[in-house]
């Protein structure tokens, strides 16, 4: 606990709550066109404000009905004769044009197919937003997800095709313990291809090889932890090491690689992987606080990566995770692994509890 | 805009585009701007008579669309169009050649870049073209993960990777660090067994810039890949590499990480000579870094060879990167002591349960 003098120290650099409230107010309504290239991941982008208030307990200032309904839009459900079911999961947006539709079948058409991370940040918001799911249809979300998985057990983000890496066995494994089920992913060969992207210097790359970097450790460890495998799968000397190679990426705020600045995101990226090792607790959380201080935008709310930088969604959400780790007051927790509150992670494990206990009636 | 997936690997904020303020209304539509189309040259595709037999399909969020993005009228055009080609999955010249203003407007629309792909084959498009194409837009826009998705599809189709070592390094010209450029770069190096110069490149770009992580991230892989580190020859040069660079620049994470790493699972302590060079350095040439190396390797001795003397150094280091070397990671260090003491200390020796990190120290934690 910190004296009252070190709170008063602490508080000199206010944070400024209600700015942050209206700026992702702001990012739920309209985004001018300068935001075009969002356009395929809008529904990450409704995770980071939906998550924000959710940490800032703010979700009262949204209608939370209209929002699960635009969510429910976004899935691709089976067709009549269930011949896309490989495909199926959310779309980040309308921008294939699918006529609006919160109820199947699903629609025939050549190109529409779920995402990856458009379905991870589907299921979390409807999470938040206090939705029970019911109307996600996890046996074809489960099977678009195995489709995606290639024989290095990495995964793909859609089934036409995409680049392979970390970050959608990261998104894969939230899917899968969202709905309390695995069957969508050979978990063995997930996790060879997690430590096969470990580097020499104990850090994780995006792939084998490739160099170690804060996002792609987060989504290794992250990933492990929600599997329950992260000591079978690391030995205490990789841990070890894995946590002095985290540890190290905190300058002020976090950067995400060695002698790369520092970004208000690795906050959270590298401090929630630090807390899932259980050694957060050692880092400087003065440090850490001011530097995410100084990257909030006062005039619009938000974070940015940098100080005197425009702020957008992503270093918002993250720039208020990364305060919840270090115990802002009036910031809900963060599940460190999951990425949502944990008031929405109990949300979610009420109601796993009552799909076990009504186990036999399935959707 | 800074999304889809992590800040530095896509888009960066400030490349923005500054909204348009040269929109005209005349006659009750909106006119392209005056400054990129003086002569009104411009028309809509739902104003050219080639494409009249092609129904435009609109954008449909429903009643309360959420993050919804307020195009203008020519973006909303040609995505209309893109659209309507996709429904019946036309295979034509025109719709090869709307993908390209489609890209131009949002290239990250992987959609866009897929149909654009089954196109190329279906039409069976020049490829050499579409390499001088595809290049030209990832220099426009780097951090794009579409692009280099869609060019390594492209140099695999042609099978032919003659320009992309030459390519890459002009990207790393520019941002020496980007994350895509180097991915690009290892993927085309393994899949052609372009091993050859890749050394050679590397120590240029360290000459550059000895606290690239990147390109030592490079030199592991290249090494790894062809003579590796088990011959003693090898290792010992990469060692004396290291240590030279450290001679030059010495706060610097990237050598001494790299260090590290090729001799942590070949015993640190136990390479001929290393610890009395470091401890040489220690008194000209200090940093964090090496001390940390410093406790790395006490504990690898410690392993082998559990004397109270190295215990004792270990802990004197970890004290001094606490209070002095490496404060901001006090804590970190002073966890790390307790942890040598818990495992190698006269407790452990009694056959005790060995507690594994003690009681975090008061202050500092969790403000509320």
């Amino acid at each position: 606990m910190l004296s009252p003098l070190q709170l008063e120290e602490f508080e000199q650099i206010d944070f400024l709550r209600d700015r942050h409230v209206r700026f992702f107010q702001r990012t739920l309504q309209v985004l001018p066109e300068r935001y075009a290239s969002l356009e395929t991941t809008r529904l990450t982008v409704m995770f980071f404000a939906v998550s924000g208030l959710d940490v800032l307990d703010a979700l009262d200032v949204i209608d939370r009905n209209n929002m699960i309904e635009w969510i429910y839009s976004l899935q691709v459900l089976p067709t009549e004769d269930q011949s896309n079911l490989s495909r199926c999961g959310f779309r980040g947006s309308s921008h294939i044009g699918i006529p609006y539709s919160v109820k199947g079948p699903g629609v025939l058409h050549p190109y529409d197919s779920g995402h990856v991370a458009m379905t991870y940040t589907g299921l979390t918001s409807l999470l938040i937003l206090g939705d029970d799911l019911s109307r996600v249809n996890k046996q074809a979300c489960l099977a678009g997800l195995k489709a995606l998985q290639l024989e290095d057990g990495s995964f793909c983000a859609v089934p036409e095709g995409s680049e392979n890496d970390i970050r959608f066995i990261y998104c894969a494994a939230c899917i899968c313990y969202m709905l309390d089920d695995w069957s969508g992913m050979d978990i063995q060969k997930a996790i060879e291809y997690i430590r096969g992207s470990m580097s020499y210097d104990n850090g994780f790359g995006q792939g084998a090889g490739l160099e170690s970097h804060g996002g792609w450790t987060f989504c290794a460890i992250a990933s492990l932890c929600l599997m329950g495998r992260l000591e079978e799968a690391l030995s205490q000397r990789e841990l070890d090491r894995i946590r002095r190679w985290c540890i190290m990426r905190q300058q002020s705020g976090f950067h995400g690689r060695p002698n790369k600045p520092v970004d208000t995101c690795y906050s959270f990226w590298v401090g929630a992987t630090l807390e899932l090792l259980d050694v957060f607790q050692y880092t400087n959380y003065e440090k850490n606080r001011n530097y995410i201080l100084s990257t909030q935008d006062r005039l619009v709310g938000g974070f940015a990566k940098w100080p005197d930088s425009h702020p957008d969604p992503l270093h918002a959400y993250l720039g208020l995770c990364g305060l919840s780790l270090i115990g802002e007051p009036n910031l809900r927790k963060v599940h460190p692994a999951l990425n949502i509150t944990q008031r929405a992670f109990q949300h979610l494990q009420q109601l796993q509890q009552t799909w076990r206990d009504n186990a036999g009636t399935c959707t | 805009a800074t999304m889809s997936g992590l800040e530095e690997t896509s888009n960066e904020s400030s490349e923005l585009k500054e909204d348009n303020d040269f929109d005209v209304e005349v006659e009750g539509h909106v006119e392209v701007d005056y400054a990129s189309d003086p002569f009104r040259l411009y028309m809509f595709y739902r104003d050219r008579k080639e494409w009249a037999d092609l129904e435009p399909v609109p954008q449909d969020d429903g009643p309360n669309p959420v993050v919804k993005i307020a195009y203008s009228e020519k973006f909303s055009d040609v995505y209309d169009y893109f659209r309507a080609l996709l429904k019946k999955d036309e295979r034509s010249d025109r719709a090869f050649a709307l993908t390209a203003e489609a890209i131009e407007l949002n290239a990250a629309n992987y959609t866009v870049w897929h149909y654009r792909r089954v196109l190329l084959q279906a039409l069976q498009k020049d490829l050499r073209e579409e390499m001088r194409y595809i290049t030209d837009i990832i220099e426009e826009q780097p951090k794009n993960y579409q692009v280099w998705h869609h060019r390594r599809m492209v140099v695999e189709w042609l099978n032919d990777p003659s320009e992309e070592l030459e390519f890459i390094a002009d990207i790393l010209s520019q941002d020496a660090k980007n994350y895509h450029a180097w991915q690009h770069r290892q993927w085309v190096i393994q899949e052609y067994k372009l091993w050859d110069n890749e050394l050679e490149f590397v120590e240029k770009l360290l000459e550059e810039d000895v606290r690239n992580n990147s390109v030592w991230n490079q030199r592991h892989f290249v090494i790894s890949h062809t003579t590796g580190y088990s011959s003693p020859a090898i290792l010992d040069r990469e060692v004396q590499y290291c240590l030279n660079q450290i001679r030059k620049a010495p706060h610097n994470e990237s050598a001494w990480n790299y260090l590290k790493g090729i001799l942590q699972d070949r015993g640190m302590s136990s390479h001929p000579g290393l610890l009395e060079q470091v401890l040489e350095l220690k008194e000209t040439h200090c940093s964090p870094y090496l001390l940390a190396f410093l406790v790395d390797c006490y504990e690898d001795a410690l392993e082998n060879n559990n004397q109270k003397e190295t215990l004792n150094r270990a802990l004197e280091v970890c004290e001094y990167l606490a209070q002095e070397k490496d404060t901001i990671r006090k804590e970190y260090w002073l966890f790390l002591q307790r942890s040598l003491e818990s495992r190698f200390g006269p407790s452990a020796a009694s056959g005790e349960p060995l507690a594994d990190g003690t009681e975090p120290p008061a202050g500092q934690q969790e403000l509320s």
